[in-house]
């Protein structure tokens, strides 16, 4: 048990050094890419196409195979950038604060699909595009943080000082996530609650659910691929003066 | 040796005489509070009925703009000039005097604010038992916007006053949401004391959190 913790350890000692990391993601990309490729595919077939058909809402319910997993990716990241910029300002470990910086488009992009998705479902289901009601305008707080998070490391020149502005609101910025969580549960509201909880066993039908934990999955691992992608072009950008970036890229 | 609350009177007296020396620094926002007001009845009419519901929305809005007007100033001018510098080197605690401006800042925004929502109540047409909501409202909102408004001026220091506004803004809606509800049961005759509850805890999260971070924010520019 000692042995895995010292290795796990050093193994994140080792991330924290941009040439170690770099070269260690250039083994796990295509790995990670192909892994992304084959759950998604796999869930989202499985859901559009195999898993039966809503009784009551006919196959318009399908879109929530995007839905569900990019409103939990959304703010499952944002939890991860107020992680990364915890870390960041107590222990200044710079590649935290790339991490944060890498995920931030992400998380908006799943922020803006979630909305998107879930107006396109409004409209035959709800009968509108978008209610004032707690869940959405929440998420919508959720995008808006996003948003000003990209905006102040836009403007900030140095970019480790950039990363520290961010990682400071970030920690703020979390305190959104249980309001959205809760937010059905709180109010009332359109929205239906969750299906989904750790406790308790779903109340869809495994044939529904189980598309939706493999896109999930799928979800988690396209969030994975993207943002080594991303962190690799940050760590090249940081790092352009440096000697094993230079030495990399002259041959 | 001087303790942390001699440390906190020097900065309030010093920065209270420097406000009051300069009497566009309180005048501006309750000036600026009043005119978005006005503007709400010119642009949807002085029907009664229309204005006393969107009364708890108006006074708010009008509130977070106003409190937003000076957060630039909060440490700007002491930035520029290098008091904030010696601050840092002479203060131990630097929590205190992010505690210090915060507090500056409520004195010179919040509280005329407050004394203008009242004339806004009667000009809108607000029943005389929501004065006292509103006033409760207000006092526990614009302290947390003046805590939100130092992170925000913190770390936008040297930058446009609009980023500020645009940092800060996202995080002041559940003020806003909490604020208005207060505002909007009582005239229901409905309990409000849960959000006033749910003001109050985030008032006290966020004084010993928002300060600490601000602190952090402010040696952005002390590397």
């Amino acid at each position: 048990m000692t042995s895995m913790w010292k290795v796990l350890k050093q193994w994140f000692i080792e991330m924290g050094s941009p040439p170690l990391f770099y070269n260690w993601s250039s083994k796990i990309i295509p790995w990670l890419g192909i892994a992304t490729l084959v759950l998604l595919s796999i869930g989202i077939f499985w859901g559009l196409f195999v898993s039966p058909i809503d009784y009551k809402q006919g196959d318009v319910y399908r879109i929530l195979y995007i839905h569900v997993p990019s409103a939990i990716l959304g703010e499952s990241i944002f939890i991860f950038m107020a992680i990364c910029g915890f870390i960041n300002v107590i222990w200044r470990a710079k590649i935290s604060g790339m991490m944060l910086k890498a995920a931030a488009p992400i998380g908006m992009s799943f922020t803006l699909l979630v909305l998107v998705t879930g107006s396109v479902w409004g409209k035959p289901t709800w009968g509108t595009w978008w209610v004032w009601d707690a869940r959405l305008t929440s998420t919508l707080i959720l995008f808006f943080i996003y948003a000003a998070l990209i905006g102040l490391h836009s403007t900030i020149e140095d970019k480790t000082k950039a990363d520290r502005a961010v990682s400071i609101l970030s920690i703020v910025g979390v305190a959104i996530i249980p309001v959205i969580k809760k937010s059905v549960d709180w109010w009332q509201t359109l929205h239906q609650p969750s299906t989904f909880t750790i406790t308790s066993s779903p109340s869809m039908s495994p044939e529904m659910y189980l598309p939706l934990l493999v896109c999930l999955l799928g979800f988690y691992l396209f969030f994975a691929f993207s943002l080594t992608l991303n962190l690799r072009n940050e760590v090249l950008d940081r790092e352009r003066s440096k000697n094993w970036v230079k030495q990399k890229f002259s041959s | 040796m001087n303790s942390i609350f001699d440390w906190l009177t020097i900065i309030l007296r010093r920065d209270l005489l420097i406000a009051f020396r300069r009497s566009a620094t309180y005048i501006t926002p309750l000036i600026f509070f009043l005119i978005v007001v006005t503007f709400f009845p010119l642009a949807l009419g002085p029907q009664e009925s229309l204005l006393s519901s969107l009364a708890p929305g108006v006074i708010w809005i009008a509130t977070l703009l106003a409190s937003l007007l000076a957060v630039e100033s909060i440490f700007s001018e002491d930035f520029r000039d290098g008091t904030l510098d010696d601050f840092f080197i002479s203060l131990e605690p630097s929590f205190v005097l992010v505690f210090a401006k915060v507090l500056i800042h409520w004195l010179i925004t919040g509280l005329p604010i407050m004394a203008a929502s009242i004339i806004a109540a009667i000009v809108l047409y607000l029943p005389f038992d929501s004065f006292l909501p509103i006033l409760l409202s207000l006092i526990l909102g614009t302290s947390f916007m003046s805590l939100l408004g130092a992170l925000g001026a913190a770390l936008s220091l040297g930058k446009s006053a609009i980023l500020s506004a645009i940092i800060v803004l996202p995080f002041s809606i559940p003020t806003l949401l909490m604020g208005t509800s207060v505002i909007t049961s009582s005239i229901n005759n409905q309990d409000y004391f849960g959000f006033l509850m749910i003001m109050g805890a985030m008032l006290a999260i966020g004084i010993p959190l928002l300060c600490l971070l601000t602190v952090e924010a402010l040696l952005l520019n002390y590397d």
